[in-house]
């Protein structure tokens, strides 16, 4: 599991919004919140995309196969429809032909979706840099998560960015989070905490809908 | 390289001489370049006729197009047709001058079917029309795209890009 291995344990916590880790010792119970659970469980099965483009694609087939084995971070789930990722490995030089279609795929995929610009190419266009087809980087068609610099990069490289990713998943919130100045006079004050508000350590998440950023405890209470 | 003897039994010279003889009135500057290569310049207008005679010479048939090129010369354009004759195992470099204010050359799409998409690449890099040609469209460019970037003239400009 990622969470027992050292670099997952220490992305983890680095995060302080996290709950105590010390709870996954115990057997069969854990108590954590919904933030925590998905974007663990996310983070730890991305599926890519398959979006070789030219040379980087070799790097990103070689870390694939054995002797790299991308499955050792769960990732190894490569997928030739946009529809079944969340992860679009963009891994060589997209030229202008390619970027609506690259554009259209990326549109395709289902939400939550990330992408990662691997290589030079990918990045800003790199030895193609101003050529009269090139795009000057995937970011001018698709928002992009992670930069992985090299030419190509090694698969060792392309796994730095996926850990990379893997902590911008984590710190991802699943309920919006709460303003803090809204929520501590309500509980503070007592009547505003009752039904599913009072259901525990998650209550203020839970009430955020009904207290949106900037809402004084007499709203709330009102 | 190895001397090019295919089971025609033909050394390179007797290639050069057997073109001279079928074809001498039309081809020009014919000469053995590598010990496989044989060169020669063709007229523009004669382009078409040579490509089938070529394709039918007996012992000699030049039944294989490998690649169509287009060179900028600046003052002019030229096109160069790689033949391969399985026969005689030797190829044959057809040079036609294109000239810049009409480039435009008959195709040899319809001898030669793989020739197809080398001209419409050369149509698309290069701007050269190939007249009878079925299909001539764009094959690596946008269809939108505007001008022939491999031209020594071109400018690229902000407008050719307005997708990205
Ligand atoms: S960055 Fe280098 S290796 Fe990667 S696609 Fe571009 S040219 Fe090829």
């Amino acid at each position: 599991m990622g969470l027992s291995d050292g670099i997952g344990f220490k992305a983890l916590t680095d995060r302080v919004q996290y709950p105590n880790l010390s709870q996954f010792e115990r057997p069969n119970v854990i108590t954590t919140t919904v933030d925590f659970i998905f974007s663990w469980a996310r983070s730890h099965s991305v599926f890519p995309f398959t979006y070789g483009l030219a040379c980087c694609a070799i790097e990103m087939l070689s870390s694939g196969f054995a002797r790299f084995d991308v499955a050792r971070y769960g990732m190894e789930v490569f997928r030739p429809t946009p529809r079944q990722c969340d992860l679009m490995i963009v891994a060589g030089t997209v030229n202008e032909k390619m970027a609506p279609v690259l554009k259209r795929l990326y549109e395709q995929m289902s939400e939550p979706k990330w992408v990662i610009a691997m290589g030079a190419c990918a990045t800003s266009g790199g030895p193609f840099y101003d050529g009269y087809n090139v795009v000057n980087g995937v970011d001018k068609v698709v928002p992009v998560d992670v930069y992985i610099p090299g030419c190509p990069p090694r698969p060792e490289a392309l796994f730095q960015g996926l850990l990379e990713l893997q902590k911008k998943i984590q710190t991802m919130h699943i309920v919006p989070p709460v303003p803090t100045g809204a929520v501590r006079p309500q509980t503070a004050a007592g009547p505003a905490v009752t039904g599913p508000a009072a259901a525990g350590p998650d209550a203020p998440a839970v009430v955020a809908p009904d207290a949106p950023g900037g809402a004084t405890p007499d709203k709330v209470r009102g | 390289m190895l001397p090019a003897i295919g089971s025609a039994g033909l050394a390179i010279d007797d290639v050069a001489d057997r073109l001279v003889a079928a074809l001498g009135a039309d081809l020009a500057d014919v000469r053995v370049q590598e010990p496989d290569t044989v060169v020669a310049a063709v007229e523009r207008g004669r382009l078409h006729d040579v490509a089938v005679a070529l394709r039918g010479l007996d012992g000699l048939a030049y039944e294989s197009c490998n690649f169509v090129a287009a060179v900028d010369h600046v003052s002019r354009f030229e096109c160069v047709y790689h033949l391969y004759s399985f026969a005689s195992n030797t190829y044959l470099e057809l040079h036609v001058e294109v000239p810049r204010a009409d480039p435009s050359v008959a195709t040899v799409s319809d001898v030669w079917p793989a020739a197809d998409w080398h001209e419409r690449e050369a149509w698309d890099m290069m701007g050269i029309r190939f007249e009878g040609h079925p299909d001539l469209r764009r094959i690596l460019l946008r269809d939108d795209w505007v001008g022939h970037p491999l031209r020594k003239d071109y400018v690229d400009t902000i407008d050719n890009h307005p997708h990205v």
